[in-house]
C-alpha cells in the first residue's frame, strides 16, 4: 500500500519565521480553505503526525528542537519546507544564527509567505503523487532551482 | 561620567519622556534616545563603555532590563549592578568568546555540541509543580519557551525564554546598500511589516533631508492603517480561540481572509510586504479603497454584535490578566496593552505624518483581557474611519504625484532614530549609515517591553488563563527575537 493516500497529519515547528507562514497556515485550517476536507490537519503531538512542517530558516536555537520533533514522528514520515525561508532562499539566509545546511525536504512549498491556495494545491498534488507511486514508496522530492546543493541528495 | 549617565536618563523618565532606543555600538558607545511626546524633541544621552563595563540603569529604570541583557549577550559589555544578568539571547551553544555585534572575526561561529536550553528560574518548595511549555508547540504558533511555577492551578512565577528565533537580523543588515535593506526590513515581522518598512523609509528620507509630500504621506497612512486592520483582525480572532469560542474565532478569520484578499488585489501582497520604500509607497484608487472598506464594515458589524452580546465570552475576559497602571510606567509598556491600562501614548499623536488626520485615540482603564479586546475593536473602527477619510482625500487630490526622491542616495551618512505606531505599539529603528551603507541597525519593536510585563502579569492568575492572557497581549516573537 502507498502511504498518506487519504490523510496527512502535520506537526508544525517554527524555526525562525516572521509569523507570515504561521498566519497562512492558520488560514488553511479556517473555513476559507478548510484543508481538513482533504485529510490535512495540524496535530498537537509529533506522535500523531505523518509530517513535520517547518517554517523559518532554522535558527541555531531551534535546530535541535526541530530534530527532536522529527525523531519523535513515527516512520514513514515526511518533511515539508513551508515558505522561502524553510526552502533555503529567504531573506535571512546569511544571518549568523541561521543554519544554511538544512535537511532535505520531501516537499518544498515556496512563497514569502506561500499563498494558501497554492500551498493547498501543492499539498494535494503531493498526496496524489503518493497515491500514484509504487507500493510503499514516498514520492521523491520535486527538484527545485532554489534548493541548496546539499538538498540534492542523489 | 557614570553618575550623569544614570541621572540624565532618570530625569527624562521622570519628565514623562518615552524611551525610544537603547543603542550599543561596536565602538563602545551607548546611546539612550528619549522622546518628548509633547514638543516631539528627541534627546540623546550617551556614555562610553570602559573596559567592557558600564553602569546599569536597570535598578532605577526596570524597563531597560532586557536591553542591557541583550547588550551583554551580543557585545559582551557588562552592565554593572544589573540585578539579573542571566543570558537572554545567548544559549549554551554559543562559543564563550562569540559576541556577534562586537567582533566579526568568528562568524559564523563554531556552535558547541550541546542543547540550547538555558537554566530556568523557578520557585522551589512543597507542592510546587514546574510546567514547561515549548519551544515547539501543539498548534500553529511562533516558538517560545515558557516555564511556569505552579501551586495548584495558580501561577506563582513565569520564566519566559524567548529569542528561540534569533537569527541575527541586525548584523545581517550591516554593510548593505539602501536598496538591499528593504526586502529584509519588510520581513522582520509579518504583523508589523508596513511599520518597519515606514521606519526605514523615514530614516533614509530624514538623512537625505527630504520630506514626503501629502499624496505620498497619505499613501503611507493608508498602508499603515490597512496593516492595523489586518493585525487587529488577527488578534481579535485569536482571543475567542483562547476560550474555545470557535464561532467568533472562525468568523473573524473569515473577515481577515476577505481583508487579505483585498490587500493582495489593491497592493499586491497579503501582508503588504515590499509596499513602502524611500520616496515611494504602493498606491490604490479611491474607488477600490472605498469599496474594500465598505464591504469590510458589512462583515464586521454583525461580528461585533455577536461578540458584544455573548455574556459568557465577556464574563470570561473580565478581571483576567490585569495590568496595573504603575506597571505600565515601570515596564515602559506600549501599544494596546498600555492603552488598555490607562496610558495615553499612541505614536500617531507624535508622528508628523498623521498631523492633519485628527486620529481619535482609544483608551480603557481596566487593564484586563476585556479592555485589551475592546481597545482593539475601537481602534479597528477608527482605522476604518481613517481609511474612508483617506479615500475621500484621494478622490479630491486626483493622482498628482510627489516630487521624486533623490536619485542617488549612495552618499547618505549619519544616525537617525525613527518610529511609527505599529499594530503592536511604538516601533523604533535606530539607524546609522555611512556613505550609503548601513553601519548599525537597531530594532526596538513595539512588543519588546511588553514581554517582561506579560511575564509579570501572569502570576496570580490560573494557569488555564495563560493562553487567554497571552492572546490578549498578542506579542510578536519575530521582531523581538530578530
Amino acid at each position: 500500500m502507498s502511504h498518506f493516500k487519504h490523510a496527512l497529519q502535520i506537526r508544525h515547528v517554527d524555526a525562525g519565521s516572521c509569523n507570515g507562514c504561521e498566519q497562512e497556515l492558520t488560514a488553511l485550517t479556517s473555513q476559507a480553505y478548510d484543508w481538513q476536507r482533504f485529510g490535512l490537519d495540524i496535530v498537537a503531538s509529533a506522535r500523531h503526525a505523518d509530517a513535520l512542517l517547518v517554517t523559518g530558516p532554522t535558527s541555531d536555537t531551534m535546530a535541535r528542537p526541530l530534530t527532536h520533533v522529527f525523531n519523535a514522528i513515527a516512520s514513514p514520515k515526511i518533511r515539508i519546507a513551508f515558505g522561502d525561508c524553510a526552502a533555503g532562499c529567504g531573506v535571512f539566509e546569511n544571518a549568523y544564527a541561521v543554519h544554511s545546511q538544512r535537511q532535505r525536504s520531501d516537499l518544498v512549498i515556496r512563497g514569502c509567505p506561500p499563498d494558501p491556495e497554492q500551498a493547498l494545491d501543492a499539498l494535494r498534488n503531493w498526496m496524489q503523487r503518493s497515491r500514484d507511486s509504487a507500493d510503499g514508496e514516498i514520492p521523491r522530492p520535486i527538484p527545485n532551482d532554489h534548493d541548496q546543493g546539499s538538498q540534492e541528495a542523489d | 561620567m557614570p553618575k550623569s549617565w544614570i541621572a540624565a536618563n532618570l530625569e527624562y523618565k521622570k519628565a514623562g519622556y518615552e524611551l525610544l532606543s537603547y543603542l550599543a555600538t561596536r565602538e563602545g558607545r551607548l546611546h539612550a534616545t528619549w522622546l518628548n511626546p509633547v514638543d516631539r524633541e528627541q534627546k540623546d544621552v550617551s556614555t562610553q563603555v570602559v573596559d567592557n563595563h558600564f553602569p546599569s540603569l536597570t535598578r532605577q529604570l526596570p524597563e531597560v532590563a532586557w536591553d542591557e541583557r541583550e547588550i551583554h549577550d551580543l557585545f559582551g559589555y557588562r552592565p554593572e549592578g544589573h540585578p539579573d544578568l542571566r543570558p537572554l539571547i545567548r544559549t549554551p551553544r554559543w562559543p564563550h568568546d562569540f559576541y556577534p555585534l562586537r567582533t566579526r572575526s568568528n562568524i559564523p561561529p563554531q556552535w558547541l555540541d550541546v542543547e540550547p536550553d538555558n537554566p530556568a528560574k523557578t520557585v522551589t518548595g512543597d507542592g510546587i509543580t514546574i510546567m514547561k511549555v515549548g519551544p515547539t508547540h501543539a498548534g500553529i504558533i511562533e516558538s517560545g519557551h515558557f516555564v511556569f511555577s505552579l501551586i495548584g492551578e495558580n501561577v506563582l512565577y513565569l520564566d519566559a525564554h524567548l529569542f528561540q528565533n534569533h537569527r541575527g537580523v541586525e548584523l545581517l543588515l550591516e554593510d548593505r546598500t539602501i536598496e538591499d535593506v528593504r526586502r529584509i526590513v519588510s520581513r522582520i515581522c509579518a504583523g508589523d511589516s508596513v511599520s518597519h518598512q515606514t521606519n526605514w523609509a523615514l530614516a533614509v528620507e530624514t538623512l537625505a533631508r527630504w520630506t514626503a509630500e501629502p499624496p505620498l504621506a497619505l499613501r503611507r497612512i493608508i498602508l499603515l492603517e490597512c496593516e492595523r486592520v489586518l493585525s487587529h483582525l488577527n488578534d481579535l480572532a485569536q482571543i475567542p480561540a483562547g476560550v474555545g469560542f470557535q464561532r467568533a474565532h472562525q468568523l473573524a478569520l473569515a473577515i481577515k481572509e476577505y481583508w487579505q484578499q483585498g490587500l493582495k488585489r489593491l497592493f499586491g501582497h497579503r501582508f503588504l510586504f515590499d509596499t513602502v520604500r524611500p520616496g515611494e509607497a504602493a498606491a490604490t484608487t479611491p474607488d477600490d479603497l472605498g469599496a474594500l472598506v465598505r464591504e469590510l464594515r458589512r462583515r464586521w458589524v454583525p461580528w461585533r454584535r455577536l461578540v458584544e452580546a455573548h455574556h459568557g465570552f465577556n464574563d470570561r475576559m473580565a478581571g483576567v490578566g490585569i495590568v496595573k497602571p504603575q506597571d505600565v510606567t515601570r515596564f515602559g509598556a506600549q501599544g494596546v496593552v498600555a492603552r488598555a491600562a490607562g496610558k495615553a501614548l499612541d505614536a500617531r499623536s507624535i508622528l508628523p505624518l498623521y498631523d492633519d488626520m485628527a486620529v481619535q485615540f482609544i483608551q480603557e482603564s481596566a487593564g484586563d483581557v476585556k479592555a485589551r479586546f475592546y481597545v482593539r475593536v475601537a481602534e479597528l473602527e477608527e482605522s476604518l474611519r481613517l481609511l474612508e477619510e483617506s479615500a475621500r482625500r484621494l478622490r479630491r487630490w486626483g493622482s498628482n504625484d510627489s516630487s521624486p526622491f533623490i536619485e542617488d542616495p549612495s552618499d547618505l551618512s549619519g544616525r537617525t532614530v525613527t518610529f511609527t505606531e505599529s499594530p503592536h505599539g511604538l516601533n523604533v529603528h535606530d539607524i546609522t549609515l555611512a556613505r550609503g551603507r548601513v553601519t548599525r541597525y537597531h530594532i526596538r519593536a513595539g512588543t519588546y517591553r511588553n514581554w517582561p510585563l506579560l511575564a509579570h502579569t501572569v502570576p496570580g492568575n490560573a494557569v488555564a488563563d495563560f493562553p487567554l492572557i497571552n492572546k490578549s497581549f498578542e506579542l510578536c516573537y519575530s521582531c523581538v527575537d530578530r
